[in-house]
C-alpha cells in the first residue's frame, strides 16, 4: 500500500490547484452575486483539459482510450483542488465528464457524434452536459421497444441552463439511460432565475419533458443493462460531487484556521482557545477521512472493483456531512463576520447543500438497500 | 413550577402573534430575504396592532428590574414581560426571523434606555421615534455596541468618549449594527475611562443627524436578510452630557450591558425555536403526505426517528427558554438558565434546518425554498447576542467560578 502521490498525480494537483488559487477562487466572489461563471474561466478550463477529458481522443477530445482508461482517481484528485476555488465554477468545469463517458461506454455512434460534436464545438460559454438522475422516480417512461417517450420534470439541477444534452438516469420500474437533446420537441429546459442560493453561478435550470421521444440510437442502455450501467455513471458522479465536497470543506477549514490565528479576542489568538483548537482539529480530522474515502473510492472504479459502487456511496455520503459540518463550524469561527458576504465563509456555508442531495439522499439509499438486500 | 398554564394572557399573546406571521409575515418572507430588504409596510401595521417598538420603555415591563415587582402587602408581584417576549419571539420567528427581528429591532435600544436611563432619555427616545423619517418609513432605534476587534470580547470596546466642556465626543467604528443605516436614534456605548476598563463603559442617546454620527455600508448577509445590519461610525460626534445614560446613578458600566443581554436572550432563544419549529413542522407536513417504495414516508424509520429527535430538542430548548424567562419575571438570577435556553435552541435550529434539508432533497435547491432560508436564518442564533462558545463560558462558569480558556 502506497499513499504517496505519483509525479504525474503530483503535478496535476499542483497544476489544478494553482488554477484553483489564481482563477476560480478570485472569480467565485463575483460570480456567486452574478450569478454567471466568467468568460475567462471557459477558456482556461478548456486549455487544462476539464471539459473533453472523458471524450476519446478519436472523438476530438484528451481522452486516450475508451471509457475504462479514464483515471476517476485522477479525476478525484482534481475534483477536490477544484472544490478549493468554487463548488459552482468547479461543477460547471467537470459537468461533461459523466455522459462523455456514459457516451463511449454505452452509446451508439450516433450518440457519440451527437454528444461531442455539441460539447467541443466553440461557443461562449460552450455547451455542456449535464446528468439527470432520476431519483424520485418521478419520470413517466414509456419503452416503446425503440424510442423512449419521457414526461415529467428533472431538477433544478446545476448547468442545466448551458446544456446542450442531458443524460438521463432513471432506475425505477423502467430502467433507462438515455441522452437528450434539450432542443428535441417535448423538451424544455426552464433555467432557474432567481438562481438557488447554493452554487449560484452553476446555471441552474429544470428539465420538463412531454412526451419527449428518445430515438433508439440516443438510448445508451434500457432493462437490467441500464440499472447497472447507472450503478456505474451514479458512482463516477458520487466520487466526483464527493471530491469536491472535500475541497469545499478543506478551504473552509484553511479559511477558519487562519482567521483564528489573526482574530484576537479576550487577550489571545481565538484559536488558542481550546474550544475553537478541537472544532477545527475535530473537522480537520474528518476532512482528512473523507478524503481518503474518496481516493479509494476513485481507485476502486479504475480497478473495476466490486465493491466500487459502495465505496462511492459511502465516500459521497461521508463528504456531503463532513462538508457541512466544517463549512458551518466555519462560520461559526468567524463569528459575525462569517455571516457576511466580504468573507468567504458564508458562501461555503450555502454551497456545501448540494453535495448531500444531488443524485438522491445517500444516507436514505443506503438504509433502504441494507434493509431491503 | 407553573411557567406559563393559569395564564390566560400568554395564550392570547402566541395567538395574536402566530396570526401575524401566518398571515402577514409567511407571505412576504421570501421576497425580503430575496431582496434584502426591510419590511416597512408590515412594520408600520405591526406598530398599529399594538405590536409597538417603544412598548418595552414602560419600564415594569423590562425583565427582572426591582420596578416590575408590585407591592401588596410586601408580596412581590411576578412580571410578565419576559414570558411575553418570549412567546411573541418564538411565533414571530416561525413566520420569518429576519422580519421579526425587523419589527423588534428598536427594542434591542430600548432596552437599556428603560432600564437605565432618567424619565427623560425615555421621553427624548419616545420623541425620536414618533412619526415617519424623510423616506416616510416608520422610525427605528439602534444599539451600537459592537466593534470590529471586538465581537465576543464587548469588554475592550476601543469606540472612546473624551469629555469636552458639558459634552462627550465620541469617535470609532460600530460594526452589525441592527438598525444600523436608517435608525432616528442610537443608543452608543462607548469607553469614559479607559483606567475603569468594564466600568468606564456608557451608553449615550445619540439622534440621527448629529454632526460625527455617519451610518456606515449596510452589510449583505447569510440570513436574517429582511434585518438591517450596518455599520456605524462617529467622527467627533459631539453628545451632550445628559445625553449620558444612568448618569444619575451608580453605573455598573459594562455590567449594565451584560444585563441587558441577560434579560434579551430568553427572547433570542425563542426565536431560534421559531426556525427549528417552523423547519420541523414543513417537514413533518411532507412525511405525512408522502410514501417511498409503497410505505408511507412515517413508516420508515429513518425519517420517523429524525423527526422524533428533532421534536426532544425543540421540546427541550422551549422548556429552556421559558424557564429562563419564568425567572427573569420572577427577578431572580437567571444567567446560567438564559444562556443555556439560548446555546441549546441556536443548536437545536441548526441541526433540524440542516437535517430537515437533507430528508427533504433535491426540492429544497429550489429558488426561494422556505427550509433553506431557514438553514440559512438559523445560524446567526449561534453568533449574535453572545456566541455558542460565549453562552458555554458563562454556563461553565456558574459551575466553576473559573472563566474556561
Amino acid at each position: 500500500m502506497d499513499f504517496a502521490l505519483d509525479d504525474e498525480q503530483s503535478l496535476l494537483v499542483s497544476t489544478v490547484r494553482r488554477w484553483s488559487e489564481r482563477g476560480l477562487r478570485t472569480w467565485a466572489a463575483d460570480a456567486d452575486r452574478g450569478g454567471t461563471a466568467p468568460g475567462p474561466m471557459w477558456s482556461a478550463a478548456a486549455e487544462l483539459g476539464l471539459l473533453l477529458d472523458a471524450v476519446p481522443a478519436a472523438a476530438g477530445g484528451l481522452l486516450d482510450g475508451d471509457a475504462g482508461a479514464y483515471s476517476h482517481l485522477a479525476r478525484a484528485l482534481r475534483g477536490i483542488e477544484l472544490g478549493r476555488g468554487c463548488a459552482a465554477l468547479a461543477a460547471l468545469c467537470e459537468s461533461n465528464v459523466e455522459p462523455a463517458l456514459a457516451v463511449a461506454r454505452w452509446g451508439s455512434s450516433a450518440a457519440r457524434e451527437t454528444l461531442y460534436r455539441a460539447i467541443a464545438a466553440d461557443g461562449a460559454p460552450p455547451a455542456i452536459a449535464v446528468v439527470a438522475h432520476d431519483f424520485h422516480e418521478r419520470l413517466a417512461i414509456e419503452d416503446g421497444g425503440a424510442a423512449v417517450t419521457l414526461r415529467g420534470r428533472l431538477g433544478p439541477l446545476p448547468g442545466l441552463a448551458l446544456a446542450s444534452h442531458v443524460l438521463v438516469v432513471a432506475t425505477g420500474a423502467a430502467p433507462v439511460l438515455a441522452l437528450i437533446p434539450v432542443a428535441s420537441p417535448g423538451a424544455r429546459v426552464v433555467p432557474c432565475d432567481p438562481a438557488p442560493s447554493a452554487w449560484r453561478a452553476a446555471a441552474w435550470g429544470a428539465l420538463e419533458l412531454d412526451g419527449a421521444a428518445i430515438p433508439a440510437e440516443l438510448v445508451l442502455a434500457r432493462g437490467a443493462a441500464a440499472r447497472a450501467a447507472a450503478t456505474e455513471v451514479l458512482s463516477w458522479m458520487r466520487v466526483g460531487l464527493a471530491a469536491r465536497a472535500v475541497g469545499v470543506a478543506a478551504i473552509a477549514l484553511d479559511h477558519a484556521a487562519a482567521y483564528g490565528r489573526d482574530r484576537v479576542q479576550f487577550g489571545q489568538p481565538i484559536g488558542r482557545f481550546e474550544s475553537i483548537a478541537h472544532m477545527l482539529d475535530e473537522n480537520q480530522t474528518a476532512v482528512a477521512a473523507a478524503r481518503l474515502l474518496v481516493l479509494q473510492a476513485a481507485w476502486e472504479i479504475d480497478r473495476g472493483a466490486a465493491s466500487a459502487a459502495d465505496s462511492a456511496s459511502r465516500a459521497r455520503d461521508l463528504a456531503a456531512r463532513v462538508v457541512a459540518r466544517a463549512t458551518i463550524d466555519a462560520v461559526q469561527i468567524f463569528g459575525g463576520y462569517g455571516f457576511v458576504n466580504d468573507f468567504p465563509v458564508e458562501k461555503l456555508m450555502r454551497d456545501a447543500r448540494p453535495f448531500e442531495v444531488l443524485a438522491g439522499n445517500e444516507a436514505l439509499s443506503r438504509v433502504l438497500a441494507a434493509v431491503e438486500g | 413550577m407553573d411557567l406559563f398554564h393559569g395564564e390566560p394572557m400568554f395564550g392570547a399573546v402566541r395567538q395574536m402573534t402566530h396570526a401575524l406571521a401566518e398571515q402577514e409575515i409567511r407571505p412576504i418572507a421570501a421576497l425580503h430575504d430575496r431582496d434584502e430588504s426591510m419590511p416597512w409596510d408590515l412594520m408600520k401595521k405591526a406598530s398599529s396592532f399594538g405590536l409597538s417598538q417603544t412598548a418595552m420603555l414602560d419600564t415594569r415591563r423590562i425583565t427582572g428590574d426591582a420596578d416590575d415587582r408590585g407591592d401588596k402587602g410586601g408580596e412581590r408581584k411576578p412580571g410578565r414581560a419576559a414570558r411575553v417576549a418570549v412567546v411573541g419571539a418564538e411565533e414571530l420567528a416561525w413566520g420569518c426571523a429576519g422580519i421579526g427581528l425587523a419589527l423588534a429591532g428598536s427594542g434591542l435600544a430600548a432596552a437599556p434606555v428603560a432600564r437605565i436611563g432618567s424619565e427623560e432619555h425615555k421621553q427624548i427616545f419616545l420623541r425620536a421615534l414618533k412619526g415617519v423619517d424623510e423616506a416616510g418609513h416608520i422610525k427605528v432605534a439602534a444599539m451600537a455596541l459592537s466593534e470590529p476587534q471586538t465581537g465576543s470580547d464587548i469588554s475592550s470596546l476601543a469606540t472612546g468618549a473624551r469629555r469636552d466642556g458639558d459634552h462627550w465626543v465620541l469617535n470609532g467604528h460600530k460594526q452589525w449594527i441592527t438598525n444600523g443605516r436608517s435608525a432616528s436614534i442610537y443608543v452608543v456605548w462607548a469607553q469614559t475611562d479607559a483606567s475603569l476598563g468594564r466600568g468606564g463603559v456608557r451608553g449615550f442617546l445619540v439622534e440621527r443627524g448629529t454632526p460625527g454620527l455617519v451610518p456606515g455600508r449596510k452589510e449583505t448577509k447569510l440570513g436574517i436578510r429582511a434585518s438591517e445590519t450596518a455599520q456605524v461610525h462617529f467622527e467627533d460626534c459631539r453628545v451632550h452630557k445628559d445625553l449620558m445614560l444612568g448618569a444619575d446613578r451608580v453605573s455598573e458600566g459594562l455590567g449594565d450591558t451584560k444585563k441587558m443581554l441577560d434579560a434579551t436572550r430568553p427572547a433570542v432563544g425563542a426565536q431560534a425555536v421559531g426556525i427549528a419549529r417552523a423547519a420541523f413542522e414543513y417537514l413533518l407536513e411532507r412525511v405525512r403526505g408522502g410514501s417511498l417504495r409503497g410505505k408511507p414516508l412515517a413508516g420508515h424509520q429513518h425519517i420517523a426517528f429524525a423527526l422524533a429527535e428533532m421534536e426532544m430538542e425543540i421540546q427541550a430548548s422551549r422548556l429552556l427558554v421559558h424557564r429562563a424567562a419564568w425567572m427573569a419575571d420572577h427577578a431572580m438570577d437567571n444567567v446560567a438558565f438564559a444562556s443555556m435556553g439560548k446555546a441549546h435552541a441556536a443548536r437545536t435550529a441548526q441541526a433540524v434546518t440542516t437535517r430537515a434539508l437533507a430528508l427533504l432533497g433535491d426540492e429544497a435547491l429550489e429558488p426561494g425554498h422556505p427550509v433553506e432560508k431557514w438553514y440559512r436564518d438559523a445560524k446567526i442564533y449561534d453568533i449574535f447576542e453572545g456566541t455558542g462558545q460565549i453562552q458555554r463560558r458563562i454556563i461553565a462558569k456558574t459551575l466553576t467560578g473559573l472563566n474556561a480558556v
